[in-house]
């Protein structure tokens, strides 16, 4: 999984190829690591194919930490990751455009 | 002026810096208790202006032997929404402050049965030694002030008869003079009316509350208030337990407040229509989900995935199909155009476990 962060101002935006899993979810943790300053995180997954337990985990932490101090937003979600975010009501926790 | 009088006068302005002190201890006092509970609409404090305080020793300087004998230099105002929040307020004063009762007044009980006009409950006050105390002046326990308090549309009233520049009612011609009692006694009427309001509707929730504990939820109408109590008893615990129980998964807490839209729409009129949903659709609900997530090896799941899945169910059986499961993803997640291939892959699944045909 390649992970592509750009910082505009107070908004992160971050890329993601691949799968988001077991074994890259760990990677995007500490990519996350230092948030200080931000106010928004816009995830985009046009290139990003799947995503396990493990990414949604992840997601949901980096949500959390934003709710006090902005938002996060994930983008560009393909039909099996949609699908995912449906089936484990995800859809009901996080901004998805 | 006489000299008097603006012997009075000089002794305020010197006096000046100890009476903004007394107003900043007071305006502290009161936002800080008052400022817990949800009693009132606003607090104003305020001292008199030297203009203020000359035009009113014009009008009456030899009632005041020296400047501490006028009780309203420096004022406090506090408006509640309620009539009955004004007592309450009112026994929150009498606790912070030493209260002046000789001279304190009831201004709502002057008036005749047959009478209308100013109404608001007025204390003179000193700050006790227990609240404050400054050895360098010892006059913020000594000085007098006052502090109204009335309701939000006594407050409107006594404003506006304010604004119309007289500074008593008997100078105000007797035509006007009428149309503002009148207007008094309205909103009186719509006072005692916020207040039985008020009144009522705590009453309904409280029965609401104990009919959701007592199970009666047959007798319960559905609306927000009785869904947010309904939710206080868990409704949808057992059915979430068992598909997380059957998928060994973690279950993240979220807000069910979305699915009143939801229940609303597929037809729920009493608390007793969700109770007949779970009866009747929950098997069929937890066979969609563990379908639906099974095989994927996901081990997350928000907590509204039973309450989803009961809803899906619920329309699916009442024969509203694509459409029905739509018109639910629509209500949650606003109308695009994904919900209606999610709709289709959500039918077809119901249809391979047979839950519609």
């Amino acid at each position: 999984m390649e992970i592509i962060k750009k910082l505009t101002g107070t908004t992160l935006t971050v890329s993601l190829t691949e799968q988001l899993d077991t074994v890259t979810a760990p990677e995007l943790e500490s990519a996350l690591n230092d948030l200080d300053g931000v106010k928004e995180v816009i995830f985009d997954f046009e290139k990003l194919e799947y995503v396990s337990s493990a990414g949604l985990r992840v997601l949901l932490a980096t949500h959390k930490r934003m709710m006090p101090v902005g938002k996060m937003v994930i983008k560009n979600v393909n039909e099996s990751i949609m699908e995912i975010f449906e089936i484990t009501g995800f859809t009901d926790i996080l901004n998805i455009e | 002026m006489d000299a008097h009088s603006k012997k009075i006068l000089d002794a305020y302005v010197s006096e000046m810096p100890i009476y903004e002190k007394l107003r900043d201890v007071v305006t502290s006092a009161l936002k800080e208790t008052l400022s817990k509970g949800r009693l009132i609409a606003g607090i104003e404090t305020r001292l008199k202006t030297k203009d203020s305080l000359a035009g009113k020793l014009e009008l009456k300087g030899m009632k005041y032997s020296s400047l501490h004998d006028i009780t309203d230099i420096l004022g406090a105002r506090i408006i509640t929404f309620y009539t009955d929040d004004v007592e309450a307020v009112a026994a929150v004063v009498e606790n912070l402050f030493e209260i002046d009762w000789a001279n304190s007044v009831d201004k709502r009980k002057i008036h005749e049965s047959n009478s209308f006009g100013y109404m608001s409950l007025h204390y003179i006050c000193r700050v006790p030694e227990s609240l404050y105390k400054d050895e360098n002046c010892p006059e913020i326990n000594t000085i007098r002030f006052e502090i109204q308090m009335r309701t939000a549309l006594q407050h409107v009233w006594a404003t506006i008869e304010h604004d119309m520049g007289y500074k008593t009612d008997v100078e105000i011609p007797s035509e006007y003079s009428r149309a503002l009692s009148r207007l008094s006694g309205l909103l009186e009427i719509a006072d005692e009316e916020f207040k039985t309001v008020r009144q009522e509707i705590t009453e309904y929730r409280r029965k609401v509350l104990t009919l959701v504990k007592s199970g009666n939820f047959d007798d319960i109408g559905f609306n927000m208030d009785s869904y947010k109590n309904y939710l206080g008893v868990e409704p949808f615990k057992p059915l979430l337990d068992k598909i997380a129980s059957a998928l060994n998964a973690e279950v993240q807490q979220t807000g069910f407040m979305p699915y009143y839209d939801v229940l609303k729409q597929l037809g729920v009129k009493t608390l007793g229509d969700i109770e007949k949903m779970k009866k009747e659709c929950s098997d069929d609900a937890v066979r969609l989900v563990l379908f639906q997530i099974g095989d994927k090896g996901l081990d997350i799941i928000a907590s509204t995935v039973a309450i989803n899945s009961l809803c899906t169910v619920y329309t699916l059986k009442c024969g509203n199909g694509e459409q029905g499961v739509k018109n639910i993803l629509d209500r949650l997640y606003g109308e695009r155009e994904r919900n209606v291939s999610a709709a289709k892959r959500i039918v077809e699944q119901a249809k391979l476990l047979n839950i519609v045909k």
